[in-house]
């Protein structure tokens, strides 16, 4: 089957809150999807209808073209982590898994296998109930990655990590990417994704912000502007108006242009003999660029203004 | 549905609580059975007591063990947010319903057969010792015996069919200590209400509907004549409280969000 998730025009109200509002997006194969949003943008619900756990009002979620609930056993396509915490206490962690195996018809070799790729070790044979936070974690991961699935959904999962452990995930999911399989991960934490992420779904009050590649939202953000600092301001802002650009002035010696290149607007200067201190590409990181994007979409600034 | 056994037995099996609740089971059978017998003196011929229903009396207490385990075998896992794994692993939801129900009813049977027989035993035991003779009337208990050997597998039945309404009703119920709680009103409120009432006519109706006391008249070997509802119509009253409450535990399950 093809590894991907195609969520189309998802909708649902819990009581008066809409958690989903036309949800749309694409999970391709061989790339890692960040599902980035504020608390209360419908990315667990989002993750929950993909599973079939929820059922959405409209809409509908397919994974390589089948509903989830029509996949014969489904951990072999698709492996999930919603949350690590979810467990009985008084199984061992490699119990836990056995039964998600059994439950796949897959055995207890493969999860002697699994266990060993989380570093989950002799810790498997202990009660999950005394697991910390990480290693709870990396049961979790354990159980998303024992069907071999060609697409994996992974819902905050560096929450609770230490450093060791976020760059474990971080190498891990690289590493799945890179076998072609679709990886969907979100965060509320866009710095989280910086470096992770090849693609950014941006969820805000239910729905898409913005569906772009990392590199193209940060140019976004960035908006092609160049910062300028010269002393002859009015000769600059004539020249550079003349060739097109937009200037504005940002304070006694420094200027903004949009609409032209860093590299156009330093021939322009050095043919009309206009003097320059600096010329500089404006860059905005990639959390600048998930502030602009989801500041309406923010619902707890809102409330907590009041 | 065999993957789905196979996962549901393996967490079952895997749940430290298990293994304590089925001792439980068997014990508390034995143990009540054994005390109630302990307690009661045959001093006549006409003592009027029915020697099968007290040996098998444990199974009144050995119950409140079977809807505990019954009632966490599903709540357990909406307590904790498992049930979302349990959903993703297996979508086919009313699949994974009848696995657990199957599970649970095959272990409580096993619980349920090991304290019978243990009750019957003790009986053997005790009960001559306490006037139940054959000058008064009461031969050795023996499971060559047709009413005898219908109580006592009856009453195997009996707490099986309990676990599978326990399970219906907790999975209709969801949160452990509600599900406990209605489950043990729905057993326990009957039987209260019938002492209370005084209409004999009302009586008899709610003993019919009753899902403890028509089940338990399976386990009646005298005066069968006067009982308000026969034997296996009494388990047939209790097997349809259990299927109505799966059914509705299983529809549920298939329209709520998990």
């Amino acid at each position: 089957m093809e590894s991907n998730i195609e969520v189309t025009g998802l909708r649902k109200r819990f009581g008066a809150v809409t958690a989903l509002d036309g949800m749309t997006f694409t999970v391709a194969a061989g790339k890692i999807t960040g599902f980035v949003g504020p608390n209360g943008a419908g990315k667990s619900t989002t993750m929950r209808v993909i599973l079939g756990l929820d059922a959405a009002d409209e809409g509908r979620v397919l994974i390589g073209g089948q509903p989830y609930r029509a996949l014969r056993r489904p951990l072999r396509h698709v492996g999930a982590l919603l949350d690590a915490a979810a467990l009985q206490p008084s199984r061992t962690g490699r119990d836990h898994l056995l039964w998600l195996a059994h439950s796949q018809g897959l055995t207890a070799k493969r999860v002697d296998a699994v266990a060993g790729q989380v570093g989950l070790g002799a810790a498997a044979r202990r009660r999950a109930g005394g697991y910390s936070l990480g290693m709870r974690q990396r049961l979790g991961i354990a159980a998303a990655l024992l069907g071999e699935p060609r697409v994996l959904l992974l819902d905050e999962p560096f929450n609770g990590l230490d450093p060791d452990g976020i760059v474990w995930i971080r190498d891990l999911l690289a590493s799945l990417a890179a076998d072609g399989r679709a990886v969907l991960v979100s965060s509320h934490l866009m710095s989280e994704l910086q470096g992770v992420a090849d693609h950014l779904v941006v969820a805000g009050r239910g729905r898409v912000v913005a569906d772009a590649s990392v590199a193209d939202l940060i140019a976004a953000a960035s908006g092609d502007r160049v910062l300028l600092r010269t002393a002859a301001r009015p000769e600059a802002m004539t020249v550079l108006a003349e060739a097109g650009a937009t200037v504005a002035v940002t304070g006694r010696d420094t200027l903004t242009v949009a609409g032209l290149a860093a590299e156009r607007v330093v021939a322009l200067l050095t043919a009309h003999a206009v003097p320059f201190a600096e010329v500089a590409g404006h860059r905005a990181t990639l959390e600048e660029a998930y502030m602009e994007l989801t500041r309406d979409a923010v619902e707890f600034r809102a409330d907590g203004a009041r | 549905m065999k993957l789905e056994l196979h996962a549901e037995w393996t967490k079952l099996r895997t749940l430290a609580g298990t293994c304590w609740a089925l001792a439980a089971i068997a014990v508390l059978t034995v143990a009540f059975g054994a005390a109630a017998g302990a307690a009661t003196t045959c001093a006549s011929a006409r003592c009027n007591h029915d020697a099968v229903k007290l040996a098998l009396t444990g199974v009144q207490v050995s119950q409140a063990a079977v809807a505990v385990l019954a009632v966490l075998a599903i709540t357990g896992e909406y307590g904790t947010g498992m049930i979302r794994a349990t959903f993703t692993a297996m979508p086919r939801r009313s699949a994974v319903l009848a696995a657990k129900a199957a599970v649970l009813a095959g272990l409580t049977l096993v619980a349920a057969v090991v304290g019978v027989l243990g009750s019957v035993l003790a009986a053997r035991l005790i009960l001559p010792g306490r006037g139940f003779t054959p000058e008064h009337g009461y031969p050795l208990l023996s499971l060559a015996d047709g009413p005898v050997l219908r109580a006592a597998a009856g009453s195997a039945l009996y707490l099986t069919l309990i676990a599978l309404l326990c399970l219906g009703v907790a999975t209709a119920v969801r949160d452990s200590a509600a599900a406990v709680g209605v489950v043990l009103g729905l057993l326990y409120l009957f039987p209260i209400l019938i002492r209370a009432i005084s209409d004999p006519g009302w009586q008899r109706l709610l003993v019919r509907i009753s899902p403890m006391n028509a089940g338990l008249a399976i386990q009646a070997t005298t005066n069968l004549d006067l009982q308000p509802i026969g034997p296996w119509a009494g388990l047939g009253v209790l097997t349809a409280w259990a299927v109505a409450a799966l059914a509705c535990g299983g529809l549920l399950l298939r329209l709520r969000d998990a």
